[in-house]
């Protein structure tokens, strides 16, 4: 099997003080750390330095935590197929890891692992140095046995970037701990997400279901009829916005070049032929169809989209939060085909489509089958932690 | 059957701003090559795009000097194909919510009519990387700097209001003047900071018909496109005339043979909404803050010159042309300068020495405050205007100031009654025939000793006196 780490910090101390002091945390190959070799998992980044720490690497140094190294990874960070994320800390060598969410791939490594993955809100963390696929879908997801580690995490690294100007103007959430009162809490459970589940999805969400209400939280099963059309839209829309960030892997600065093309086209031609992984590369192809030939359907889905984010909007007015399955299982590189990664990732792909932060928890049982998710409104990070800590404390015994 | 050409133009103007659009690199593309650029323009892997503030303003005065209308949200949009002059694969442009929409020009017509040329809408967009195509011994080599990638670049984009290349020609030199007004740039064609595009087809005179159009590029000056426009009419006429159709294609201008050359098309793919660079919205209340930026525009100010110093139309509009030559011309009137004078001196002797030179107005030696010494001196009649020429051009080879050049070379005017007298006198002496041609009538003559006389002087007579005093002599002999 291939080693956990394809890279490893030779220097072992941290270079900071601060909140984070002696936090041993992993990141991947597309998250910047100046020097390192960072190729995505692409053969068409292959040999690419980064050139400058990403924000949240600076930040993360600054505030004490030592970055053990790189992890291996996904093509781009697209699926989990090829991917160790998740072992590391599993296996305890780091006490946080770091990794792209795209379409889920945090929450889905936690999974895997039997620990916490957090995807924060879209805008809410920097991403100047993440070398991502899907800008508009993307963001930095944690992992971590201990929620209150990814919380003192997140608070160190959100917040605005003057080399980021997208993120959101409004008022950052307040990260220090809160209080729950299950009494006046609602959470939302989309009906549409109850049918067609597989495995344990089903009993783990039953379970999952039953653990909030013994705690006193107010359950209200709530219709999202067009539930189904998040993977639609991702899949559209995410392909699009790939296929013109992937243009940019020509095999000229760095990355794997053919040798001998006859000229600049054929070179980029047949070195992208070599380059892109067969996942990554009919992801693209779709992109590209979208674009050239079928625009209309691109216009299309970026409408069912804004539609998509009203619906949602309307969901989080009536919850505090909502309560989706998890995966069925977790993915092998026997299900990287695009439709196969796509139907693996379909309960955590809405947050990607909205920007909402979605919180995967491991079952109450503690054992390795599925847990469950929890999602809050754009923005209302803080408050989703809150609540998933104060569900762990209950399972460890405490109060709230 | 006659023909009337339908022609549009597209107009990339790159913006002084000091910055490149997306990051902080020096906009000097001339500098030594891709010593300007960083990982956001060399468009590395991870680097995020943000949009310069003053870039953005820049592009948004050009807008409001343009008639045009800022809208209250517009976005960059991805342009997609890739080139090696873009080797991210898409270039960040507005294809879709541009910055502007609407405005136009008024230009005076060859019949003197005035004529509305109106524009569909301006957009920002960031430059590519400038190709350098080189031997290595006996291989051709590329080589790509990157000093230009990034660099942010407005597209004007008109209506097909135009019929004539001289239409084209006007409204582009009116545009220059707006936008060098507004400091948005310097619009020159020759240094490449104005780039023009014709599209032109033809119909038969009177029919509303759009025709196939054909784009022509490659023009470094206003004159070029007039003579590429008027080329393409011909040629595009030649061809329907021999029962040819026009095909949808671009031309490149070949100045030297003055004839326009297809040219093979570079392909352009649709353009999809770019997900990171966050939307531009301007409130009313932002539109007001740019509009009160704008400084007087060169109609108002020519009308000014006008009625407040009292200057021809003509006069009036060559004046406020230039912002340089405008402002150059109201300083010297607030150093106490008459306006006739100061237009005067300016138009005829400044400007062409300055232009000789090869130096600009706004940093020339020559500065206002020199140039209003010495006419001071000529309007209280210390200098002539012979010597005032010449003291000029001591202004531009010395750092004396004009009265210290006067005095030290002898410029002085003599206006000594009993000096010049006595000069008069002599000159009589030694002209007896003029001076008989005179008496005879000759008025001419009188022209003739004036000069003699400026001459025996050494120039520095003061005519006015001369004249007063041989006519008083004339008279009496």
């Amino acid at each position: 099997m291939d080693s956990i780490f394809v890279y490893l910090n030779p220097e072992t101390v941290s270079e900071g003080s601060g909140p984070l002091q002696g936090l041993k945390i992993s990141i991947q190959p597309n998250i910047s750390a100046s020097g390192w070799p960072t190729d995505a998992g692409s053969n068409a980044l292959i040999n690419f330095k980064a050139l400058v720490d990403a924000t949240l690497v600076s930040r993360l140094r600054e505030a004490g935590a030592v970055i053990k190294g790189l992890t291996r990874m996904s093509e781009f960070g697209f699926g989990l197929a090829g991917s160790r994320a998740g072992d590391a800390v599993s296996r305890g060598a780091v006490d946080a890891e770091l990794v792209l969410d795209l379409m889920g791939e945090s929450r889905l490594a936690a999974q895997r692992a039997v620990v916490c993955g957090f995807k924060p809100s879209y805008g809410l963390i920097s991403r100047y140095g993440l070398i991502g696929l899907i800008p508009s879908m993307e963001n930095c997801g944690v992992l971590s046995r201990s929620l209150k580690n990814i919380r003192e995490m997140v608070k160190i690294i959100a917040g605005p970037d003057e080399k980021d100007f997208s993120l959101p103007d409004e008022k950052l959430p307040d990260f220090s701990p809160q209080k729950v009162n299950p009494k006046k809490t609602t959470v939302g459970v989309i009906t549409e997400t109850k049918s067609g589940l597989q495995g344990d999805q089903e009993s783990a969400l039953h379970a999952a279901i039953d653990e909030l209400k013994e705690a006193g939280f107010r359950i209200k099963e709530m219709s999202f009829p067009d539930f189904s059309l998040f993977s639609l839209v991702h899949k559209i829309v995410g392909s699009v916005e790939a296929s013109s960030c992937a243009g940019r892997y020509d095999s000229v600065r760095y990355g794997h070049r053919v040798p001998g093309a006859k000229n600049w086209n054929e070179m980029y031609l047949s070195s992208r032929e070599e380059a892109f992984g067969l996942l990554v590369k009919s992801y693209l192809f779709q992109g590209a169809f979208f674009q050239f030939q079928r625009y209309d359907a691109y216009e299309d889905a970026c409408r069912i989209r804004a539609r998509l984010l009203e619906d949602m909007q309307k969901t989080m007015s009536k919850a505090d939060f909502l309560l989706l399955p998890a995966a069925n299982g977790v993915p092998t590189d026997a299900t990287a085909s695009l439709s196969g990664t796509y139907e693996q990732f379909s309960p955590t792909v809405f947050a990607n489509v909205t920007g909402q932060p979605a919180l995967y928890l491991p079952s109450a049982s503690g054992s390795a089958q599925s847990g469950f998710q929890l999602a809050g409104p754009r923005l209302g990070d803080a408050r989703l932690f809150a609540m998933g800590e104060y569900l762990l404390n209950l399972r460890q015994g405490g109060k709230s | 059957m006659e023909f009337e050409a339908v022609i549009g133009l597209e107009i990339h103007v790159e913006l002084n701003a000091r910055t490149k659009l997306f990051c902080d690199c020096p906009n000097n593309p001339g500098d030594e090559p891709n010593i300007n650029t960083c990982p956001v323009c060399l468009w590395f892997p991870g680097a995020v795009p943000r949009l310069s503030q003053e870039a953005l303003e820049k592009a948004a005065l050009l807008c409001l000097a343009l008639g045009a209308e800022l809208q209250p949200k517009s976005a960059f949009d991805q342009k997609v194909y890739y080139y090696p002059d873009l080797p991210k694969g898409f270039q960040l442009s507005q294809a879709h919510l541009p910055l502007s929409r609407g405005g136009g020009i008024d230009i005076t017509d060859e019949d003197g009519t005035t004529k509305r040329l109106r524009i569909h809408h301006i957009h920002m967009e960031e430059d590519v990387a400038k190709l350098v195509h080189e031997m290595e011994g006996r291989v051709p080599i590329s080589l790509v700097d990157f000093n230009r990638a990034g660099a942010p670049l407005v597209e004007i984009v008109t209506e097909p209001d135009f019929r004539t290349p001289y239409q084209a020609m006007e409204f582009l030199k009116a545009l220059r003047t707006q936008v060098r007004y507004a400091g948005s740039s310097e619009c020159s064609m020759e240094n490449g900071t104005m780039r023009v595009d014709a599209n032109i087809s033809i119909r038969p005179k009177g029919t509303g018909q759009m025709n196939t159009k054909v784009e022509v590029k490659n023009m470094n000056s206003v004159r070029h496109v007039g003579d590429a426009i008027a080329h393409e009419i011909s040629r595009q006429s030649a061809c329907v005339q021999a029962g040819e159709t026009v095909v949808l294609h671009t031309r490149l201008w070949d100045p030297d043979k003055k004839v326009t050359l297809p040219m093979r098309a570079k392909f352009e793919g649709p353009c999809v909404p770019d997900p990171i660079v966050p939307a531009i919205e301007l409130s009313q209340q932002d539109i007001k803050a740019l509009r009160s930026r704008l400084p007087e525009m060169p109609a108002a100010r020519a009308e000014r010159f006008v009625s407040q110093h009292g200057l021809t139309g003509e006069e009036a509009t060559f004046l406020s042309t230039d912002p340089d030559v405008a402002a150059y011309f109201e300083t010297l009137l607030g150093q106490g300068i008459a306006p006739r004078t100061a237009m005067h001196w300016l138009t005829t002797q400044l400007i062409p020495a300055v232009r000789d030179r090869g130096q600009e107005l706004g940093t020339t030696p020559v500065t206002p405050a020199r140039f209003a010494m010495l006419l001071k001196m000529l309007s209280n009649d210390e200098i002539n205007a012979n010597a005032a020429r010449e003291v000029l051009v001591h202004l531009f080879d010395s750092e004396e100031s004009p009265d210290a050049i006067v005095h030290a070379r002898g410029f002085k005017q003599v206006s000594d009654r009993g000096e010049l007298d006595s000069l008069i006198d002599r000159v009589l002496g030694e002209q007896p025939s003029a001076v008989n041609d005179f008496r005879a009538g000759q008025s001419k003559a009188m022209g003739f000793l004036i000069g003699q006389i400026m001459q025996a002087s050494g120039g520095k007579a003061n005519p006015k006196i001369i004249r007063e005093l041989l006519a008083k002599k004339l008279e009496k002999m």
